[in-house]
């Protein structure tokens, strides 16, 4: 191997100035940078939902000046969690990853990833600014006209068109990473890794990209048309002048259902490359599984109108049926998961145990959104808190689990050092425990008739108990992050250190240094399965 | 397709190389992010399009009869339809000059592209001019707004186009393409092609339709 | 299939089965208790409500089954399945089963189908719209107050009800409806998408603006003397968690005299101001030729009216007025131009203001 030469050093990380990171190319430095940024947002986000909840804690407007900052708290939580932190933070990840696991040095285009990336902190901090030049977006997350269009008492100011523009940069962002995602997985495998060795999580990535690349340019279609409305005289979605409210949802959600799928595969792919090294098995089913994941991508670009069963302009029928199509890919996910850990040797690492929160949760999120399929049961739950318990429990309780779990997974990978066991196990009990009081009783809340996006309620509508837990749960979900800043400030100092393959790992990430040097990987062992590493290990008999 | 496609590598793989070119063989790297970028323009001019025929379905009559003598295709517009057309046969002929390696031919058949480019650009401006003196703009009900719209997207977009055939045409002349090197050159003719497709489209369903 | 696995201690398979066991018997617990009530909706009061309720206890029926099966599975593996010290050999390294992956496709295909089946069937008498309704209402949301015109069978306008919200003290308010008789609501909206909720209707439908929206149902006989809680339930800005409205059910002989109350007082007072009716208001310098505006509204509403510019900035504004009383606005000199003033609880009640 002649590459050595090329490779002097095993690590650059020790000398790397804040310069370094600052023009890197080097998709692991991207990556991190990526996963940092997006925790920033998290907090960020987490404590609007935390104003949320404390207000909601009791009947009575206590301490928001009036419904206009409530609108903007929950407009914002939505869109920073969405866009600024759970998409960044996957696309993060599986920057990390994607290249490590198919054997390659770098992305396709190294360039375009950094200018990806640095997109991101510019179009949160816009977002942000909002809140100091007049009052943020307050139209709620999907923004919908003719509220959130120009007059007194729909959206007048600033704060919505510089909502308009972060999306447009972050969708920009999501497309040029989407591509690079896409040459760099069709183009950059090392020999041996066909398409069906490639790691789960590099599937999931390339179905998100594709969900990326056809959706996203949809949504910024709709922005930029709303921006014409608000800003140039435009009359799209003006109902008044000729125009539609409900096309505007069409194209929205025609991007945004896919976008739920964009926020929850790679979350899937993580703990598909979790649950198989800690139970000493390999993943059951991969092949089913690769097609399931297809096929919900597939199947997401047919179902975004069961979003708007109760606007009266939808052809209900269709959409009913292919949204319950999608439980049986899912369903298929769902099994091959549980006969992943059965008669498997569990070693209960904290990556585990966010996997298996994952599966629980997720399980919770896939089927009560089972009811909002049946048409006259989603007339009763729509708008209501069941759909905030449903998409918490597929974007938090299944999406934000995984990223512990990845985080928890990759974290010795990307910095040579362990994360400390025991305060992740505290992080994760405080976690699904918070989690589960916030979001369990909204069901409840939902079925007593609490329409969302509410700032106020009557203190006889017998919604105060439900109401209390939830904020407790709140609190606590926010206290459980103390015990995950703190881990991660003591093991970047004197965590453990991690090795090269610190978990037994499968795959050729776990063949190099930890952290790996530019360009990756010296050498790379013997591809002839999707598990390269297990097989360097066992030998193939082990099959 | 490409000139320069690599065999497969062999088993000595170097991570390094990989770098600087695709390791697989077929089409290149630039190339297929090209394709790819293509893709996402599809699908933004296809929300745009179908808020189009939404809003035209739901306004009788269309156009509106005070815009009516606008749509005439056989004026000004037709022209400059010609003339983009032809640009899109001028880019063309200066990729097969490159791909025989004859970088007069390219760069001037590139050089033409741009100017007809430029011409186009200037004629939509003018044509602004016009109708605005009309009293035609964004504001004029469902017809202008879709009007400037769409016609003002894809403006934007020949803008972009003709910003890369200049970068591509000052390449040319400092002598970065060969015959075995040129993928950016590829990678614009396809955005520029897509741009012409997207304008016959567009003149159709405008103006015919 | 070279290793194979350890023998375990049958010690675990009974922990295991144990643990499961006791998950399975909480559940079934806290329904059988009857904890588990607010899992479900509210008892419905309309027959489509019914219906609804129906399909809802079967989707949950199997979402519980569901749950269990599942759930069992992973508690089961993650008790049972956990490596020991003296796991050095592998496990058996099973990389699928057709038998089964087919199963679980086929099974959840015909669940699928299922539901699809029911829930179109449902959504039919559900959805339902009759030719000859017996009471026709047509509801006007607007930024953010609800009104209620009540039709005559030719779908002219009878009467119109202004307080959407039951007021218990008083006995006024509310959108009455007679029991066992089909009432069918037109929905408009003068600005922006609201949504028509009554969560004991199990029912909701958007109101959007240009486009009328239309839905059925007929209160259980059983439910008369009832006031149903509701609300607008999409985001329609400032006012929105205020815009309530309630629903009287009312036996049929009872709404005909609550009916006839209403068309009387309709009468008595001048006819409110119907949707989207533009009052000009000229001035000549800084002088209205009309000193006061008058709003002809029954006592018990209020109206919050302010005069904007062009750009929705405040010129003149005052706190809430009472329907019935009057109130003097005092404003800076205004440059030539055109203002609105409008009632901020009522968006439909708006008007030009022109300064010459
Ligand atoms: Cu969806
Ligand atoms: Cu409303």
């Amino acid at each position: 191997m002649a590459t050595h030469a090329l490779n002097p050093a095993a690590s650059t990380y020790a000398r790397g100035g804040l310069y370094e990171w600052l023009a890197t190319t080097d998709h692991k430095k991207i990556g991190i940078m990526y996963v940092v940024n997006s925790m920033l947002f998290f907090l960020v986000g987490g404590v609007l939902a935390l104003v949320v909840r404390t207000e909601l804690a009791t009947p009575g407007i206590q301490f928001l000046a009036d419904e206009r900052v409530y609108n903007e708290m929950f407009t914002m939580h939505a869109t920073l969690m969405i866009f600024v932190f759970i998409i960044p933070m996957l696309a993060g990840l599986g920057n990390y990853a994607v290249p490590l696991q198919i054997g390659a040095p770098d992305m396709a285009f190294p360039r375009i990833n950094a200018l990806s990336f640095w997109m991101l902190p510019l179009a949160g901090i816009l977002l942000i600014s909002s809140f100091f030049t007049g009052g943020a977006a307050a139209a709620g997350w999907t923004s919908y006209p003719p509220l959130s269009g120009e007059g007194p008492l729909n959206s007048p100011g600033s704060g919505q068109d510089l909502w308009i523009v972060s999306l447009i940069l972050i969708g920009t962002s999501s497309i040029l990473g989407a591509i690079n995602f896409l040459v760099t997985i069709f183009k950059m495998r090392a020999p041996g890794m066909t398409l069906f060795r490639m790691p789960i999580m590099v599937w999931t990535i390339l179905v998100t990209s594709v969900l990326v690349l056809m959706a996203t340019p949809v949504i910024t279609s709709a922005l930029v048309m709303l921006f014409i409305d608000r800003n140039l005289g435009g009359h799209f979605f003006d109902p008044f002048a000729g125009g539609s409210a409900v096309l505007y949802q069409n194209i929205f959600w025609f991007y945004s259902h896919p976008a739920v799928y964009v926020m929850v595969l790679p979350a899937m792919g993580v703990i598909s490359e979790v649950l198989p090294v800690f139970s000493r098995k390999p993943l059951f089913g991969y092949r089913a599984f690769v097609f399931a994941t297809a096929g919900i991508g597939a199947l997401g670009f047919s179902v975004w109108a069961h979003h708007m069963f109760t606007t009266g302009a939808v052809f209900l029928p269709f959409f009913a049926l292919l949204t319950f199509m999608i439980a049986i890919p899912t369903g298929v996910k769902m099994f091959n998961w549980v006969f992943t850990l059965f008669r498997g040797q569990l070693t209960f690492s904290t990556p585990l145990i966010f996997a298996l929160g994952f599966l629980t949760m997720f399980l919770i999120g896939g089927i009560n959104g089972a009811f909002s399929a049946a048409v006259p049961v989603d007339f009763a739950l729509h708008d209501t808190y069941w759909v905030v318990a449903h998409l918490h429990y597929v974007l938090f309780g299944g999406s934000v689990f995984g990223v512990f779990a990845g985080i928890y997974y990759w974290f010795p990978k990307m910095t040579g050092r362990m994360l400390d066991e025991g305060l992740g196990k505290i992080q994760f009990v405080l976690m699904f425990v918070g989690f589960n009081l916030t979001f369990f009783p909204m069901h409840m809340l939902g079925l007593a008739g609490m329409p969302r996006r509410i700032a106020d309620y009557a203190g006889d509508a017998g919604w105060n108990e439900w109401n209390i837990a939830a904020t407790v749960g709140g609190f606590m979900i926010a206290a459980s992050m103390l015990p995950f800043l703190w881990n991660v400030f003591i093991s970047l100092r004197n965590g453990k250190v991690a090795g090269d393959d610190p978990w037994e790992g499968n795959t050729l990430e776990w063949a190099t240094s930890s952290p790996p040097p530019p360009y990756n990987f010296d050498s790379l062992p013997e591809i002839r399965s999707e598990r390269p590493l297990f097989d360097a290990r066992h030998g193939q008999t082990a099959h | 397709m490409t000139a320069d496609s690599h065999a497969l590598t062999t088993a000595e793989h170097t991570p390094i190389a990989g770098l600087a070119h695709d390791a697989r063989g077929g089409i290149s790297n630039p190339i297929l992010g090209m394709l790819l970028f293509l893709t996402s323009e599809v699908m933004f001019f296809a929300g745009l399009f179908a808020a189009y025929f939404n809003t035209r379905a739901a306004n009788k009559p269309w156009p509106p009869t005070e815009f009516e003598h606008i749509l005439n295709p056989f004026s000004l517009i037709l022209v400059a339809t010609v003339i983009l057309v032809a640009s899109s046969f001028t880019c063309q002929m200066a990729i097969w000059a490159i791909r025989r390696n004859d970088r007069r031919g390219f760069i001037r058949n590139i050089g033409v592209t741009f100017v007809l480019g430029v011409i186009f650009l200037l004629m939509q401006v003018y044509d602004y001019s016009l109708l605005f003196d009309e009293g035609m703009t964004l504001g004029s009900g469902q017809f202008g707004t879709t009007y400037y719209t769409l016609t003002g997207f894809h403006g934007a977009h020949v803008f972009g186009g003709v910003i890369m055939l200049g970068v591509v045409l000052y390449r040319g002349m400092s002598g970065q393409f060969s015959a075995r090197h040129h993928d950016a050159v590829e990678a614009a003719s396809l955005y520029w092609h897509f741009v012409d497709i997207v304008w016959i489209l567009l003149f159709s369903i405008l103006y015919f339709l | 299939m070279s290793s194979t696995p350890r023998k375990r201690p049958a010690s675990d398979a009974l922990v295991a089965g144990a643990v499961v066991a006791i998950l399975v018997a909480l559940v079934v617990a806290v329904f059988l208790t009857g904890a588990g009530n607010s899992l479900y909706p509210p008892a419905a009061a309309t027959t489509q409500g019914r219906d609804i309720r129906g399909l809802y206890d079967i989707v949950f029926a199997l979402a519980i089954g569901i749950f269990l099966l599942v759930e069992g599975l992973i508690v089961w593996s993650v008790i049972r399945y956990r490596r020991r010290p003296g796991d050095i050999e592998l496990p058996a390294q099973t990389h699928g089963n057709n038998v089964a992956e087919i199963v679980w496709t086929v099974v959840p295909t015909a669940i699928v189908l299922f539901l699809f089946v029911i829930s179109w069937q449902s959504l039919s008498r559900v959805d339902a719209i009759s030719a000859k309704p017996d009471i026709r209402i047509h509801a006007i949301a607007g930024q953010f107050q609800w009104q209620f015109e009540y039709l005559d069978a030719n779908g002219t306008k009878v009467a119109t009800q202004l307080a959407p919200a039951y007021d218990t003290n008083t006995g006024a308010g509310g959108m009455a409806v007679p029991v066992g008789r089909s009432v069918q609501v037109t929905l408009d909206s003068p600005d922006v998408i609201h949504a028509f909720y009554v969560p004991r209707f199990l029912f909701k439908r958007d109101v959007v603006p240009g486009q009328t929206n239309r839905f059925e149902f007929t209160v259980e006989p059983s439910e008369a003397g009832q006031v149903f809680r509701g609300q607008c339930a999409e985001l329609c800005g400032i006012g929105h968690r205020a815009m309530l409205l309630s629903v009287i059910a009312l036996t049929p002989a009872d709404y005909d005299a609550w009916l006839q109350g209403l068309i009387e007082k309709s009468n008595a007072t001048p006819e409110p101001l119907p949707s989207g009716t533009v009052l000009n208001v000229t001035a000549e310098g800084v002088k209205f030729d009309t000193a006061a505006l008058e709003v002809p509204a029954p006592p018990g509403i209020t109206h919050d009216v302010d005069i904007r510019d062009g750009g929705g900035a405040v010129l003149a504004a005052k706190d809430t007025i009472d329907g019935g009383t009057s109130t003097n606005y005092s404003y800076e000199p205004m440059q030539a131009g055109t203002y609105t003033f409008f009632c901020s609880i009522h968006s439909n009640m708006t008007g030009t203001l022109t300064v010459k």
